[in-house]
């Protein structure tokens, strides 16, 4: 495949945006055997936008595509279709060796804060090792941003943290500590994939109101990958439903969550057991997700559409921002 | 009328070395009360509500440092049982458990069949083919194609596992069932079938169901009432609803104030400190270091306070004459923690 030269225009809204995925695809080959070879293709024609200073949730279950897109979005995977672009840039296929300025400006978060961290580095050592990595030598510049990290996740008394061991820590701390080494060398862009999954209930508001404060206090832009579609209301500006690789509804939380119009988006929030007394011993309408071995959940279309036929956005009538893929429900909305 | 299950002061500690111990389940009692009761165990990981489990199952770990309390299955004491007794008579036939991790609980190189029928056949209560027609039957029950008996574990999905885990558990028709985190490793919306079979299995044939959860909304899907577990104790117990929208113990007042809700705009709340060291707890009320209600008859360790509606909260607010005008205010309408 020739390389898509970088001059191509994109459109208004990539140019304007921190980040931008314009019809990002992603086809894994998979080794089935010695002589056989398949495709699967975790992600198909994803577009989207983060704007500076923006939180755009990717809400999906697993087998979504949704930390594919995530990785794609900060170039930890090329993608095999489409664009991408950040700052104005098409980084799409960048060799990895060119990419040293992003590594800068974009970090990630990652999901299990008890495998993420090696237990035999200190949260100080853990914390600078990315400042090591972009050649920081002086020991006391690395000493006081580590501690202005420890400061902006609340580990404080910073004092107290820094000799620590992670093994020493909660779940909810050590997430802390992974995202202090996300700040350390002050990116713009930040992909928190599933951050609060495996922390306790009442440890997960802290983080999130930690994640939350960064991007209103330093302008630092989101991509919050979640299966937990409750968070999203509370912790981003827009939310993305992502189903089998696709984007199938996009817009504000009022639009996703109180006006949801694809059967997929409808489903999925309706199976969520919400502690509200009004909500119990409910059987939610689940039988028809299809659930095989393998194979991404997929709810048969209610109108009869083919799951595998060719899905675009289209624009809610009256609601800016709101973005349908279904073909029957959108264009009749409100 | 006798209780099904009646649970009194039911302690298990464990060793956890250097002079250190670890009171995972102390002091906790609770009944269910009848057939087809379902009872939540909610806690965070380290409240104890795993070890609650394998207290009834009679499975406890090796470093066991205080093992004692009642346990009355339909009025017979159990803990005075020898182990063979109880093996022969009431794990798996009386009171089975479904696991957590849906994934690993399952022997890898037996087929679902041959798992499923192992309890059977170990009993010497079914012959072979009367097992293979008890295995189908289980299977159908769980909402899984009978033909799924000669799969093995990895050719299911995890929500089909977790059918299969149940399906096992019901083999011998037990009584009670005890399921910890059964839905944990599953997405919303396969977990939401699995609720849906066990709302079933609940209204017939009518199985009691201690349902352990680290999700207060998944308990009060399924359960009729909700124990709220900390730092071994049973902070709070009473009617599902009840402990929704009036909550009598601040940590669950915290707890339920700290969820991001789906259709609600209000922010969730983060809760206070850390989690205590289980080896090191606190003096008087275990709570009182995060409680932001917390008074001087606090330093007292609080006992369960009978509640009207029979549960009960460990909590001095709750209590009138130690709480004093206290014990006006501090209940909630809705969660009024300004």
């Amino acid at each position: 495949m020739a390389l898509p030269s970088a001059t191509l225009a994109p459109d208004a809204a990539a140019t304007a945006a921190l980040v931008a995925l314009d019809d990002v695809s992603m086809v894994f080959r998979t080794n089935k055997g010695l002589f056989r070879s398949g495709q699967v293709t975790a992600v198909g024609d994803v577009s989207l936008h983060i704007a500076r200073g923006e939180t755009l949730a990717l809400v999906g279950e697993s087998g979504s595509g949704k930390t594919t897109v995530g990785r794609i979005s900060i170039r930890l995977l090329e993608p095999t279709g489409g664009r991408v672009w950040f700052d104005g840039q098409d980084i799409s296929h960048m060799p990895e060796e060119r990419l040293g300025w992003l590594r800068k400006r974009a970090a990630i978060v990652f999901q299990d804060p008890f495998s993420s961290l090696n237990p035999y580095m200190t949260v100080s050592e853990l914390i600078a090792e990315p400042l090591v990595i972009a050649g920081v030598r002086r020991r006391a510049e690395r000493e006081e941003r580590v501690r202005a990290a420890l400061t902006a996740v609340d580990l404080t008394p910073a004092a107290r943290f820094m000799h620590a061991y992670p093994t020493a820590m909660s779940g909810g701390q050590r997430q802390r500590v992974g995202i202090a080494r996300a700040l350390i060398r002050e990116p713009e862009f930040i992909v928190a994939d599933e951050p609060v999954s495996m922390v306790d209930a009442s440890s997960r508001v802290e983080i999130l109101n930690v994640l939350r404060g960064l991007q209103r206090e330093r302008g630092v832009a989101f991509l919050y990958i979640t299966h937990d579609i409750a968070s999203a209301r509370h912790f981003a500006d827009r939310i993305a439903v992502m189903h089998l690789g696709a984007i199938v509804e996009s817009g504000t939380a009022r639009q996703v969550i109180d006006h949801p119009i694809h059967p997929y988006t409808r489903a999925l929030i309706a199976a969520v057991p919400e502690p509200d007394p009004a909500n119990r011993f409910r059987r939610r309408a689940a039988e028809r997700w299809q659930d095989e071995p393998g194979a991404a959940i997929h709810l048969e279309c209610p109108h009869g559409g083919s799951p595998t036929a060719e899905t675009f956005l289209l624009q809610v009538p009256g609601e800016a921002g709101h973005l349908v893929a279904c073909h029957v429900a959108a264009p009749l909305a409100r | 009328m006798t209780p099904l299950l009646a649970v009194d002061n039911l302690h298990l500690w464990y060793d956890a070395g250097g002079g250190r111990v670890v009171r995972a389940v102390d002091n906790v009692s609770f009944a269910l009360e009848k057939k087809g009761e379902a009872i939540g165990i909610v806690g965070e990981s380290g409240s104890g509500k795993s070890s609650l489990a394998l207290a009834l199952m009679r499975m406890p770990p090796k470093n066991v440092a205080r093992f004692d309390g009642s346990v009355r299955l339909a009025g017979q004491e159990l803990t005075t049982l020898s182990d063979d007794q109880f093996r022969r008579e009431i794990r798996w036939r009386r009171i089975a458990m479904v696991f957590q991790g849906a994934m690993s609980a399952l022997n890898p190189v037996l087929r679902v069949g041959e798992q499923i029928a192992e309890p059977l056949l170990l009993d010497h209560r079914y012959d072979k083919p009367a097992a293979g027609a008890r295995v189908r039957d289980l299977l159908e029950r769980v909402g899984l194609p009978a033909d799924f008996a000669s799969r093995y574990p990895h050719e299911l999905s995890g929500g089909q596992r977790q059918r299969v885990g149940i399906a096992t558990a019901l083999a011998l028709d037990p009584d009670v069932l005890i399921l910890d985190e059964p839905t944990s490793a599953l997405d919303v919306s396969v977990q939401a079938q699995i609720l849906n079979l066990l709302k079933d299995l609940k209204d017939a044939p009518g199985i009691s169901m201690l349902f352990i959860t680290h999700d207060i909304g998944l308990a009060s899907d399924l359960c009729d009432r909700i124990a709220v577990a900390y730092a071994g104790e049973h902070m709070e117990l009473g009617p599902a609803e009840r402990v929704l929208v009036t909550p009598h113990h601040p940590y669950s007042q915290l707890l339920l104030a700290s969820l991001p809700r789906l259709h609600s705009d209000v922010p969730p709340r983060p809760m206070p400190g850390d989690p205590p060291d289980l080896s090191a707890l606190p003096k008087g009320c275990r709570f009182r270091p995060r409680c932001p209600y917390a008074f001087d008859a606090c330093r007292e360790h609080p006992p369960a306070i009978p509640l009207p509606d029979a549960g009960h909260a460990r909590c001095w607010l709750n209590d009138r004459n130690v709480a004093g005008a206290r014990f006006e205010t501090h209940l909630p309408t809705e969660a009024r923690l300004d």
